[in-house]
């Protein structure tokens, strides 16, 4: 067997995982929200970025910014429409609202785009990069940059910038950022319509590595669920590094054991961490 | 809760109204019929209330008087869900349609009890101006160099998160943080809770500095013995009502306030 290239598969995979899971990680960080309609939101970037190609002929960095913008159009929708649950923090509502927000999404592109799966070709998909008997395509390449500069540039916008302090204050008490002045209900906003941005952009960039389907989101959701998870809730650094364990845990286990069981086994892993580590990787030693 | 009570209550609040020698400027903030309900319980019935500029106004009574239920009804606040009617007004421009945050853009700050800072943000990220803040004319809006001036400590413990400072320099932060926002009114919410006497009176000492530079300030506080000091007018809430209201100096000696000062409080 070619470890180098398992090891290469799981950092790909790793920086998929943790990309597609930004979006929510600052969700649950800033906004103390869950979004269960997370994958469909994806499955709905996927699908705008490869109509944007296929169907429009746009070049590939037109169709990711087509995708973003009806990605952040849809999270500002849904924030909208549960603005008054996520002023009260209803936890339980916004679960089902967005729980349902992801059916209704997987309907409408159904009937949309319809059932069949469809393939996402994009000029760095079709090209590949050999190293030995080692190879990847620069589709995948593309992934790990762009999902490291996702990091970096949102790590540097949250502790470096105003919009980021604001942002940080919403996230500690948001009854006491009214008082600092602060707009409460346009940050919520702001931070559902990165979410979709940022959804989307991972769609854009990992979608080509699988066949793209209308009703692959809740796979998705629930990987996402668990790098959010074990990265430590709203970790930004965390859900990276988890992201990136879960990358490399899911290629090795399907390499040596069985890809049949990977998410099984992924649950497993998530299920010990926490019950060693309450608080998620990210969390620091009380 | 007794009517004849109340109503000698108001009518030595008028009387002492009238011969009230305090700040003569003109009115900054006022609050007129404002009731506050949490579920079917009012907390709060006030007729009348108002700060004049420059004026260092200090709300005390017992627990539970509606002390906070006051303040936080004023800010448009609360972290409850109470029903609140009345008016308020800054400058004579009507607020009480405002949210929070537009209300303390507007000038009308306060420094709420318990939790003030973010305790996980630096003290200087906490000294952050949210976005599309105006400056308005005749308010002073201080910059975290002037805060740093006001309260050095603060500037010692620039680098330190909200969670690690004391008391005292939680309320400084809180204090600092409201300055920035070029407040009119500044509220305080039993700022010295838990604070050492000597963090007090430098605390209360602050107000009496400001409103010497023509902010107004509404403090609320259950020390009655260290408000009394610096106030120019103090007024006694029993039952979300005001039963007493007058100058600090006539107020000193009138029985009830010596009740409240000892702290027997005669209610829940």
């Amino acid at each position: 067997m070619n470890l180098l290239q398992q090891f290469v598969n799981g950092v790909v995979l790793g920086h998929a995982y943790a990309l597609v899971a930004i979006g929510w990680t600052v969700l649950l960080g800033v906004a103390r929200l869950v979004n269960f309609g997370h994958g469909q939101m994806y499955m709905l970037g996927a699908f705008m970025t490869w109509w944007a190609l296929a169907g429009l002929g746009l070049p590939y960095p037109l169709a990711i910014a087509v995708a973003m913008a009806v990605g952040a159009l849809v999270g500002l929708v849904l924030q909208r429409v549960m603005l008054q649950a996520t002023m009260q923090q209803n936890l339980v509502s916004i679960m089902i609202m967005t729980l349902g927000f992801g059916y209704v999404l997987h309907g409408a592109a159904a009937l949309v785009f319809g059932s069949t799966g469809q393939i996402m070709d994009t000029p760095l998909s079709t090209r590949e990069i050999t190293f030995g008997d080692t190879w990847l395509t620069w589709q995948d390449a593309a992934i790990v940059v762009v999902a490291i500069a996702v990091f970096v540039v949102l790590e540097l916008t949250l502790e470096r910038t105003r919009v980021g302090r604001l942002v940080r204050m919403v996230a500690e008490d948001p009854k006491l950022a009214e008082l600092a002045g602060v707009n409460v209900r346009s940050v919520y906003l702001g931070v559902f319509a990165f979410e979709g941005a940022a959804v989307a952009l991972a769609a854009a960039m990992v979608g080509p590595r699988t066949p793209i389907l209308t009703s692959m989101g809740f796979e998705e959701v629930i990987m996402t669920f668990v790098v959010v998870v074990l990265g430590g809730i709203g970790s930004v650094w965390g859900s990276y590094l988890a992201g990136l364990a879960l990358g490399l845990f899911t290629a090795f286990f399907g390499a040596l054991v069985s890809p049949a069981y990977t998410t099984a086994a992924a649950f497993a892993v998530l299920i010990a961490v926490l019950v060693l580590r309450p608080g998620g990787l990210a969390a620091r030693a009380r | 809760m007794s009517g004849a009570r109340d109503a000698t209550a108001h009518g030595a609040a008028a009387g002492a109204r009238a011969g009230a020698t305090g700040s003569s400027g003109r009115t900054v903030l006022e609050a007129t019929g404002l009731s506050v309900a949490y579920g079917g319980n009012t907390a709060l019935a006030l007729e009348r209330l108002e700060v004049r500029e420059g004026e260092v106004v200090g709300v005390v009574g017992a627990n539970g008087a509606g002390k906070s239920t006051l303040v936080n009804a004023i800010a448009g606040w609360s972290r409850g869900t109470p029903r609140v009617a009345g008016a308020v007004r800054l400058d004579g421009r009507e607020l009480s349609s405002l949210p929070a945050h537009l209300r303390a853009r507007a000038g009308l700050l306060l420094v709420p009890e318990g939790k003030l800072v973010f305790g996980e943000m630096t003290v200087d990220e906490n000294l952050t101006l949210p976005g599309g803040v105006h400056v308005a004319p005749g308010r002073r809006y201080y910059d975290r160099e002037s805060v740093f001036e006001l309260f050095p400590r603060l500037r010692e413990r620039r680098g330190h998160l909200g969670a690690q400072l004391s008391g005292g320099e939680r309320q400084m932060l809180g204090i600092g943080r409201a300055l920035m926002l070029g407040p009119r009114v500044l509220m305080l919410d039993e700022p010295s809770i838990g604070l050492a006497p000597r963090l007090v009176s430098t605390v209360l000492r602050t107000m009496r500095t400001l409103a010497s530079d023509g902010l107004s300030v509404l403090l609320v506080e259950q020390n009655v013995r260290a408000a009394i000091e610096v106030v120019d007018r103090l007024v006694l809430l029993e039952r979300g009502r005001v039963v007493l209201e007058g100058p600090a100096a006539e107020m000193r000696d009138d029985p009830r306030i010596a009740q409240a000062y000892l702290g027997t409080g005669h209610e829940t």
